[in-house]
């Protein structure tokens, strides 16, 4: 095995991590906007979806099903190829400007459709009994829905809200393919920077670095789950 | 910039992204040849909770479902020739591990992350059949392996299949990612096609329709098996 | 036909059976009346090995083994020679009725499928069945279901059939129908051990009655001296609660 140590060397995967973990900057703003504009954008779907407007509903319904059947890796280059060729038509010129906005386009459209489904399906889960309770004792519609409907929905809500934002941050790790240099970027301009040694102890230190961030997101949800479900077992109980 | 589509390259590159098709559906069936078997079992030491293979089994999943596969991808395509180098080397093999067809990785990794995600989808299905199925197969003098093959999984497969399908697009979704290993799938066809005239904007709609196609299928195909096994939940009263 | 020795089983820290003796001849019905965790329904399990005794040993005929350490091979014989009827019916949701019902001859005692059919309906007949068929559970009413979680145990042609609880499930409107099956099969000749609380039934039914309390058989008889003269505290206090203030025993 002496030759493969010349290969492998662990200690490059501890070296790694003081370069790497600056640009989780760049992951994190890059994810945090798309998660902002996608779940804006998913309530907007989602109540297309919920709403009596039939042409609304397929159009919606249409929207995450051409998203479901994409990959990101294909819907960022088809932004990052097609919104510049678009806005050329209209003479706005946008081959110039941060990739990070395409990144952020990408991946707002793609957690629209995952927060639309998310949303429909926590509101559905949710009675109608008690909208109808909640009017009945004199609550107007809107402080029905958000002091009756909208806590119960959010439990149910959350962890599948979690998920989405693991997978968000997973299919973000593509966006070095149009150069963004987030945590993947760097971690291949270092590996270019050793003549391509080395390579797989990068790696590794990159999976370890999303391995830790996944977990603390579902650590994080299930303790907003607990905070958040005081009664939960009236819901459970219904 | 703003001459418009080339509609010509549009077309042509079109059945350029469909021949990536096979290669796509053969890497996706072997991955799931592989996953399924593998999964289930998998998920039934998870229910079982079997001492060693369980903790296994759960680091596993939280491995693959905590790490983008394109790191996977990376990883394995870094550490296989390593560790292939080393074994060669050690017993004196003269084998090229440069000219391994690709395809060979792809297998590795889309069937190392696919079963992770279908222990998962199994672990859920098995625990909604109820204890009672299995006790009542066993009083009626069923063997354990009989009772799982004919009540227990039959049910579960029917709670299953949904996450089965969604676990299916998503794998065939992911193999666009096999141009990290240089994979002859739809996505590197066509990009490798647009190259020539910049025609990029062109490729990825292309890629966009067949991947659009291929998934469209897959889903109605699930959907006609799922009503073929679920004929025996009417809608109860 | 059927002696329980000594049988011992605890969850955790709680000991549901605290030694359990139990004698069974061919042909007998007998009840297990008792207060909810009295450990009739363990009982019940431990003898068919869906639960494993800590101890206690089961002789089955010419067939003797420990509960529990039996081999695979021992207790797939047992079953062999048992039949079970659940609480919660426990029918194979993916099978219909008939397929229910054969699928311990056809799967388990390979009995070819003709003859399993055949079998079958005759079993369905008799519980009263016979347009029910091809009906999957989820199509059929809780004391539909029980029937055919009856005539599953009864197709199998047990030495004796174990009843867990069957009726607690069922809305009281469908009791009636279920206890008229059991009644008739009972008629038959059918070995029985039942754990109900079904009064009636006992006391037209069954030949004897045992009385579990704590893990203990408290005591046991034929249904008159259990229900008329009590000899047991326990006995007396439990009857008091379940039976009504001017219930008298006419046998």
């Amino acid at each position: 095995m002496s030759n493969m140590e010349k290969y492998f060397d662990a200690s490059y995967i501890w070296s790694s991590f003081p370069a790497l973990l600056p640009f989780l900057k760049i992951t994190f703003l890059v994810a945090g906007l798309s998660i902002i504009f996608g779940t804006f954008f998913g309530l907007i779907l989602a109540s297309m979806k919920l709403g009596k407007n039939k042409v609304a509903r397929k159009v919606a319904n249409f929207y995450t099903t051409i998203l479901r059947c994409t990959p990101s890796i294909v819907l960022l280059f088809l932004v990052y190829y097609g919104v510049p060729s678009i806005a050329d038509n209209f003479g706005i010129y946008l081959h110039d400007i941060d990739t990070a906005v395409f990144v952020v386009i990408t991946f707002t459209l793609q957690f629209a459709a995952i927060m639309s489904e998310v949303i429909r399906s926590a509101y559905e889960s949710i009675e109608k009994g008690q909208f109808e309770a909640a009017v009945s004792v004199g609550l107007s519609p809107f402080q029905a829905y958000r002091r009756i409907i909208f806590p119960q929905a959010l439990v149910v809500a959350l962890p599948n809200f979690g998920n989405g934002m693991i997978a968000l941050l997973q299919e973000g790790s593509l966006a070095y393919t149009i150069g963004l240099i987030d945590v993947v970027g760097k971690a291949n301009l270092i590996i270019a920077a050793n003549y391509n040694t080395h390579a797989l102890e990068i790696f590794i230190a990159l999976a370890i670095i999303y391995w830790i961030l996944s977990i603390l997101i579902e650590k994080g949800f299930g303790k907003l789950e607990k905070m958040f479900s005081k009664g939960k077992q009236t819901i459970k109980a219904t | 910039m703003s001459d418009g589509l080339n509609y010509k390259f549009l077309v042509d590159t079109f059945f350029v992204a469909l021949s990536g098709v096979p290669i796509t559906l053969f890497v996706t069936a072997v991955a799931l040849l592989v996953a399924l078997p593998l999964g289930f079992l998998l998920a039934l030491t998870r229910i079982n909770q079997i001492p060693i293979l369980n903790t296994f089994s759960q680091v596993y999943v939280s491995f693959v479902r905590g790490t983008p596969i394109i790191i996977q991808i990376f990883i394995v395509y870094a550490s296989v020739p390593l560790i292939l180098t080393a074994i060669t080397e050690k017993y004196n093999w003269n084998i090229k591990i440069y000219d391994i067809n690709p395809i060979w990785y792809a297998f590795i990794v889309f069937s190392f992350s696919t079963t992770a995600i279908l222990i998962e989808v199994f672990r859920s299905a098995l625990s909604t059949v109820s204890k009672g199925q299995l006790e009542a197969a066993q009083a009626v003098g069923l063997t354990n392996f009989q009772a799982y093959r004919r009540i227990v999984i039959p049910q579960a497969l029917v709670v299953a299949l949904p996450n089965i399908c969604t676990a299916t697009v998503n794998l065939i979704k992911a193999t666009s990612l096999g141009y990290a290993m240089s994979l002859q799938e739809i996505t590197l066809k066509a990009k490798v096609a647009a190259n020539v005239g910049y025609n990029y904007v062109e490729a990825y709609l292309d890629i966009f329709l067949v991947y659009i196609i291929l998934c469209s299928l897959v889903e109605y195909g699930f959907k006609l098996y799922e009503k073929r096994l679920r004929k025996y939940q009417y809608v109860s009263s | 036909m059927l002696e329980i020795k000594d049988i011992h089983k605890s969850f955790g820290k709680n000991e549901i059976l605290k030694g359990v003796d139990l004698t069974i001849d061919k042909g007998d019905v007998v009840v297990i009346l008792g207060p909810s965790g009295s450990g009739k329904t363990t009982l019940l399990r431990c003898i068919n090995f869906l639960e494993k005794a800590d101890s206690g040993k089961a002789a089955f005929g010419e067939l003797q083994v420990d509960l529990h350490s039996a081999s695979k091979k021992d207790i797939h014989a047992i079953r062999q020679k048992t039949a079970f009827v659940f609480q919660s019916y426990n029918l194979f949701n993916n099978k219909t009725a008939l397929e229910n019902v054969t699928e311990g001859l056809i799967t388990g005692r390979k009995v070819p499928k003709t003859e399993a059919n055949e079998i079958g309906k005759k079993a369905l007949d008799k519980v009263g069945l016979s347009d029910k068929y091809d009906s999957y559970p989820s199509q059929l009413s809780g004391g539909q279901q029980q029937r055919v979680g009856i005539a599953r145990a009864v197709a199998l042609n047990p030495d004796i059939i174990l009843f867990d609880e069957p009726t607690s499930a069922l809305d009281p409107e469908l009791v009636g129908e279920v206890l008229t099956v059991m009644k008739n099969i009972a008629n038959e000749g059918t070995t029985m051990l039942v754990v109900t609380h079904e009064m009636s039934f006992a006391k037209d039914v069954a030949k004897r009655v045992i009385f579990m309390d704590g893990g203990v058989v408290v005591e046991e008889g034929t249904p008159h001296e259990i229900f008329v003269s009590p000899k047991e505290e326990r006995t007396k206090k439990f009857l008091k609660r379940v039976l009504p203030e001017d219930y008298t025993f006419y046998i």
